[in-house]
């Protein structure tokens, strides 16, 4: 694989326990606060109330879209893409003679997981199919096609954690092959009772705010939002600035394990260097690392040897502390941290690090730091063994 | 850029392998709609897996995953790369739901039992691409992996970026994938929504009625980038968008095979659009599901190395029926369209 063309990034929306937009989530970050808390949007039983990062306010779709009633998770992305057509010029009518792809990574967004219908069900209590109806009608990528009316390929990627980050580089290649002229790309989920206990159930989740390379880090605590990306093709751009460019993209599997990464990095590794091809730069070049940072002891061990070995004393944060672990969501949502940090020429501290790891060789910026440089990566891993890689260059506007 | 096939892995409610799709076309006779208890449905047999991969590897992964390893490596062996390198073949795999199966199961553990004892297997099995990871696993694909859930249009959605990997050249071969299952659960959707009785016969060209019967399965295909062999043709492109926001032109001088499946409301799109063409449908051979767009293009694959067009089973003298007829230059192409307008189109060419 040789170098491939770059793309053009003109828009951002953010939705995230962090803030209802990106330049609310950026403040926070930079004032080093998160407001982490039990769960208020479900309730169980599990003994250990493991704290949450959910959206701090309702939101409104500032669509009118009727009758219809989407999921919470096509309801993120819905917000976000809007935000970040905002941001790149477009209003939707102007979207009308273009082909607009729309691909967008989720978990819980695509999981026929209505635990409450599900129970009726069990008891033959004859549920409302309005909760399956709401399902069908709820693929995210379709929602924002069908609402904005667009005419383009659509894509759901359900890659676990890594669905936002790879997400974004499937758009940005059918951008390269001239199937369409404009794609909304990133991630969104919500959070939900299942995700909730499935995370404890792994043992995986921080019963405190959790702490991302930290030696007491326990585990991760989940998050929910959505963060997308407007990418363009040179012709529909003409002079536009740019928030970034998308330079590369790369992803690779472990095939090891299906929730543990491979202890080596092996597929991390692989992903890293895909990306610099594809991006056709070199490590030495990277100004910045956004961090896959769960907090989890077996992915930050991992990702922490994999970024001492290939981006030795590359300045590195995990967003996670801010924003929870929004698992199909991160990857758009750190993306879009990912540009804006590198148009700032600053980067957050990674909140919830205070201690080092004698077992890690790395550790994260503990203070908002300023950076110097025109790239920056972001990184996902996920279950199934999962690798994916963006490396960004930094924008004009 | 085209796409070779090099080999194709299935199975189904009418058997397993190329063969079991060749007779079941050759026949003509759609597959016995097989019951288990009260439930209808075309269903998979994976007992075949067995001689690929060793049971005690088998032991917790679900049916779901089953029925994707038995067609990823029906498909590799016969494209005879069964024992090949695979450190470059990408993983693509489309559903329409996913497993599931085990997500009830999850469900259950903790509905049943309390939170506290949320299982972790059927958790972490219940994610999206567990299937997907369980192919890298037990057949050494390192090269990327994505599993595309976009219902009706998962196949040609997952297929175009299965092209681009290959045309961007992140992989040399991609094993690319649709699978979908059936289950309890899904059948009382179907019966609310469709009233009972899907006891069949499937006729997906009797667009007015609803006839569709839930089915399951998995098929494999063997993809890369030769240009000069290619046992069963090659996949020239895929097109997808909304004909309600841009009418679209479907291509004149091909033998369309739909994805008509049964569903009345389905029926009234493909009416509308077709404006009385002669077409082929399949679906009869199994089941209705999302990720059956495989199935067709499975159908089509094996029309082109054959040369021939297969009479649509249960057409019934349908006049949107295409006759049993040898493929001269004439393409191939199979449209699949989806609620709103939303529509894929894959074209294949010998």
């Amino acid at each position: 694989m040789a170098g491939l063309t770059p793309i053009a990034i003109t828009g951002l929306g953010v939705l995230s326990g962090a803030g209802m937009n990106l330049p609310e989530s950026m403040e926070t970050l930079f004032r080093n606060e998160r407001h982490p808390h039990p769960p208020f949007r479900f309730s169980t039983d599990h003994p250990v109330s493991y704290p949450v990062l959910e959206l701090r306010e309702e939101f409104k779709l500032p669509l009118d879209a009727g009758e219809t009633v989407y999921a919470r998770t096509s309801q993120l992305a819905l917000v976000a893409a809007l935000e970040a057509l905002t941001d790149a010029g477009w209003n939707v009518e102007s979207l009308r003679d273009k082909r607009v792809g729309v691909c967008v990574g989720t978990t819980v967004g695509c999981a026929l997981n209505c635990d409450e219908f599900y129970r009726a069900y069990k008891d033959e209590e004859q549920p409302d199919m309005k909760i399956i109806e709401r399902f069908l009608r709820s693929n995210p990528a379709a929602v924002i096609a069908r609402q904005l009316k667009l005419d383009g390929p659509t894509q759901t990627v359900v890659n676990a954690c890594s669905s936002g980050t790879d997400a974004i580089g499937i758009g940005a290649s059918w951008l390269r092959a001239g199937v369409c002229d404009i794609v909304i790309a990133g991630g969104a989920d919500e959070l939900a009772r299942v995700t909730y206990a499935g995370f404890s159930s792994l043992m995986i989740t921080d019963p405190d705010p959790c702490k991302p390379f930290d030696a007491e880090r326990k585990g991760l605590n989940l998050g929910e939002g959505a963060g997308l990306l407007v990418l363009e093709s040179a012709k529909v751009r003409e002079e536009k600035k740019t928030r970034g460019t998308l330079l590369g993209y790369g992803s690779a599997s472990d095939a090891h394990h299906l929730t543990a990464p491979h202890p080596d990095g092996t597929g991390l590794k692989q992903a890293l260097a895909v990306a610099f091809v594809a991006a056709d730069v070199t490590p030495e070049q990277i100004t910045f690392i956004n961090a896959h940072g769960t907090g989890t002891p077996d992915n930050d061990r991992v990702e922490s040897r994999v970024m001492n070995d290939v981006l030795p004393g590359v300045p590195f944060v995990s967003t996670k502390g801010y924003t929870g672990h929004t698992l199909g969501a991160a990857g758009g949502i750190e993306a879009a941290f990912t540009v804006a940090c590198l148009q700032r020429q600053e980067i957050p501290a990674s909140i919830g690090f205070s201690t080092a790891d004698p077992e890690l060789l790395t550790t994260p910026v503990q203070e908002n730091c300023s950076v110097f440089g025109d790239v920056a990566l972001s990184e996902s891993l996920a279950f199934g063994g999962n690798n994916a890689v963006l490396i960004f260059g930094r924008g004009e506007s | 850029m085209k796409m070779a096939i090099q080999g194709i892995g299935l199975t189904a409610g009418f058997g397993s392998g190329i063969e079991a799709l060749r007779s079941a076309l050759q026949s003509g006779r759609a597959a016995s709609v097989t019951g288990n208890g009260e439930q209808s449905a075309f269903r998979a047999d994976v007992s075949g897996l067995a001689e690929f991969i060793p049971k005690r590897a088998l032991r917790r992964i679900d049916h779901f995953s089953k029925m994707t390893l038995l067609g990823a490596c029906l498909a590799l062996k016969d494209a005879d790369l069964l024992d090949a390198d695979r450190s470059r073949t990408g993983v693509v795999i489309a559903s329409g739901y996913g497993a599931l199966k085990t997500t009830f199961n999850f469900l259950d553990s903790y509905l049943d039992f309390g939170y506290s004892c949320s299982s972790p297997t059927h958790f972490s099995n219940s994610v999206h691409n567990a299937a997907a990871a369980h192919v890298s696993i037990q057949l050494k694909t390192t090269a990327p992996s994505l599993t595309v859930t976009q219902f009706e249009m998962s196949v040609p959605s997952a297929l175009l970026s299965a092209q681009q990997w290959l045309a961007e050249g992140r992989v040399d071969q991609v094993l690319f994938g649709a699978v979908d299952e059936s289950c309890d659960v899904l059948t009382y959707c179907r019966e609310q929504f469709f009233g009972s009785g899907e006891q069949g016969p499937l006729q997906p060209l009797t667009f007015a009625e609803q006839s569709a019967v839930a089915g399951e399965g998995a098929v494999f295909f063997v993809l890369n980038r030769e240009t000069d062999t290619a046992p069963y043709g090659f996949i020239d492109g895929v097109r997808m968008g909304n004909y309600l926001v841009r009418p679209t032109i479907l291509p004149e001088g091909d033998q369309l095979i739909v994805g008509a499946d049964g569903h009345k409301e389905c029926g009234r799109w493909y009416q509308q659009l077709l404006k009385g063409r002669k077409v082929a449908a399949y679906s009869p051979l199994y089941g209705s599901f999302p990720a059956a767009v495989g199935f067709d293009l499975a159908v089509a694959a094996v029309s082109q190395c054959d040369g021939k067009l297969y009479a649509s089973p249960a057409a019934n003298g349908s006049p949107a029926a295409l006759p049993t007829q040898k493929l001269g230059g004439e393409q191939l192409s199979c449209l699949k369209l989806g609620p709103g307008g939303d529509y894929g189109l894959i074209r294949l060419s010998t």
